[in-house]
């Protein structure tokens, strides 16, 4: 059997010590992801989601467990892993096109390729005509679809996303989500993980929505979503399936919320 | 336009093409080149500095200023004994008489490059100190104690320790101009280095950037506006350091000639030597100027200094 893309063994992660109190972040995550899935997690704030978004991409430890990447045990950061936070964190500097290229000269790219494969990504999230233009002139949605196509740019094979469309206002998110998951389905082979406090976005988008406890964080509840594929999102919003799919897991949110 | 609507196919149809395409765009009002230049000239603007400038030429040059001006009872402009007394005609037959003497503008490369000397040690060491001070937090904390205490001690008075140190050439002046020129770009480099977007940083972390890619790609370019501003400022305090150094002692040089020309009640050739000396820095400041807009394209117009500022 193959390995898993991402497996979490027995992960715990305490904050502070030194002159802060100690704090337990995440308790005990056991979780495996195969390949070419996409995972959201839910849960309240402060529960330690994007702590486990910053164990898998390689930028802290656990404190004790195990994460893995294909088998393999993650030991900082990873060429192949693309962490989008939920600012979108663009260089004001660069123009969209250069700052969807940043991944590609950290890792060496030559020019003229970097700069093909950013006007290929800007062209699939309709932004062809803003290559040039800096951050400050573009409106959030762009902002946020500059930073997805960098997030993408490097052909990551596991996506990390941090609630990246929690600060769009509601049309824009649908646009947005939209042209995220038909990108998703077409490469079909990446894994995701997907971390939002948005419980509607979470069914929407993804094959399967962890809920996680208030801190410290565990896994509570681990839902299957059997919507077909591929997903119009803007009409699944208003199917009976969808509906039952979100009220099931609800339920199960608010206790943790209230 | 991007506010049209936020649907992508639609935003996309709005290009300048379909702008020119869609709207008779000839009706508008249109702006000939003479028009332009004009407008770009701003004469009323220019007329009134004129007029500034040339009435304060001639209250100067009347010698009405030197008559006393007394509000209050409080002599704001004193009343000045002929002896000491300067105007700008005398400044400009000055200007005259040593535009042709080879030593006058060997003083003044002394001075030039006292300056760019000291501006550029200074400069670069604190541009290197405050990157990795504000890098890397323990080193900040170790050092902190001392680079806080160094630039409390008023730098002027180390002026004649240093021509002690160094000599009277121009080493003395070199050493006074990079200490104060150090603090002043170390400080705000390492407050920008600090204060750069962590998010930024952890973007490029989680992309597997090194330590040196983040300080290209990240560190650097966050801080260029206060790095600039310093470097503006800098640029002034070279020169003001390297003048004050040849007041001291000194064999040649600008502010060697001007101390001179004081001590000899050449009060005009003294007003022609501050001037030149002006104009150096704000040459000095118009390169960097130049440097800063440059680098600085994608801020808006608004938030960059100008030229001139300090």
């Amino acid at each position: 059997m193959a390995e898993n893309a991402v497996s979490l063994e027995g992960v715990s992660l305490v904050f502070g010590g030194e002159d802060t109190e100690h704090v337990l972040a995440v308790d005990t995550i056991n979780l495996e992801i195969p390949q070419g899935e996409f995972v959201a997690i839910v849960g309240p704030s402060g529960c330690g989601k994007t702590t486990i978004l910053n164990m898998l991409s390689g930028l802290i430890k656990p404190t004790v467990g195990s994460v893995k990447r294909h088998g393999k045990e993650v030991d900082g950061p990873s060429r192949d892993i693309g962490y989008m936070l939920a600012r979108s964190a663009l260089s004001p500097w660069r123009t969209a096109r250069k700052n969807v290229e940043l991944g590609l000269q950290i890792h060496g790219v030559p020019k003229s390729q970097r700069r093909e494969k950013a006007e290929e990504l800007l062209t699939l999230l309709h932004l062809d005509g803003f290559a040039n233009s800096f951050p400050s002139q573009l409106s959030q949605g762009m902002r946020q679809r500059v930073a997805i196509a960098r997030t993408l740019a490097i052909d990551p094979d596991l996506w990390l996303m941090d609630e990246p469309f929690g600060a769009l206002d509601a049309q824009t998110r649908l646009v947005v989500q939209a042209e995220f998951i038909s990108l998703w389905e077409k490469s079909k082979e990446s894994t995701v993980i997907f971390v939002t406090h948005d419980l509607e976005e979470a069914v929407l988008l993804a094959d399967r929505v962890l809920v996680m406890t208030a801190r410290p964080g565990r896994i509570k509840s681990d839902n299957i979503i059997d919507l077909p594929r591929p997903r119009v999102i803007d009409e699944l919003r208003f199917d009976e399936k969808f509906k039952a799919a979100e009220h099931k897991i609800w339920k199960e949110l608010r206790d943790e919320i209230i | 336009m991007k506010s049209s609507s936020e649907e992508p196919s639609q935003e996309n149809q709005v290009t300048t093409n379909q702008v020119e395409d869609r709207f008779d765009l000839s009706a508008l009002p249109k702006e000939t080149t003479s028009q332009k230049v004009i407008r770009r000239i701003d004469l009323p603007v220019q007329f009134t500095r004129i007029a500034i400038l040339a009435f304060i030429i001639w209250i100067w040059q009347s010698r009405k200023i030197f008559a006393g001006v007394n509000v209050f009872g409080i002599d704001i402009l004193p009343e000045i004994i002929p002896l000491f007394q300067g105007v700008p005609t005398e400044a400009w037959d000055y200007i005259l008489k040593v535009w042709d003497d080879k030593l006058f503008w060997e003083d003044f490369w002394v001075t030039l490059q006292e300056a760019l000397l000291g501006f550029t040690y200074g400069a670069l060491s604190g541009f290197i100190v405050g990157m990795v001070l504000g890098r890397f937090r323990k080193a900040q904390k170790v050092f902190s104690p001392f680079l806080i205490f160094t630039n409390a001690v008023p730098k002027i008075a180390l002026a004649p320790i240093l021509i002690l140190w160094y000599g009277v050439d121009i080493g003395s002046k070199v050493a006074l101009a990079t200490i104060i020129v150090f603090f002043i770009v170390q400080i705000p480099v390492m407050a920008a280095v600090s204060g750069v977007d962590p998010d930024l940083d952890t973007v490029a972390s989680s992309m597997g950037a090194n330590q040196m890619q983040k300080f290209r790609l990240v560190v650097i370019p966050s801080i260029l506006g206060p790095l600039f501003g310093a470097l503006r400022l800098a640029s002034i305090y070279a020169i003001l350091s390297v003048v004050f150094g040849e007041f001291l002692a000194s064999k040649r040089g600008l502010g060697q000639r001007l101390l001179y020309q004081i001590n000899n009640f050449g009060m005009g050739a003294a007003i022609a030597l501050m001037s030149l000396l002006a104009i150096l820095a704000l040459f000095f400041n118009a390169g960097i100027g130049f440097m800063e807009r440059k680098f600085l394209r994608w801020q808006d117009d608004s938030t960059r200094g100008n030229v001139v500022s300090l």
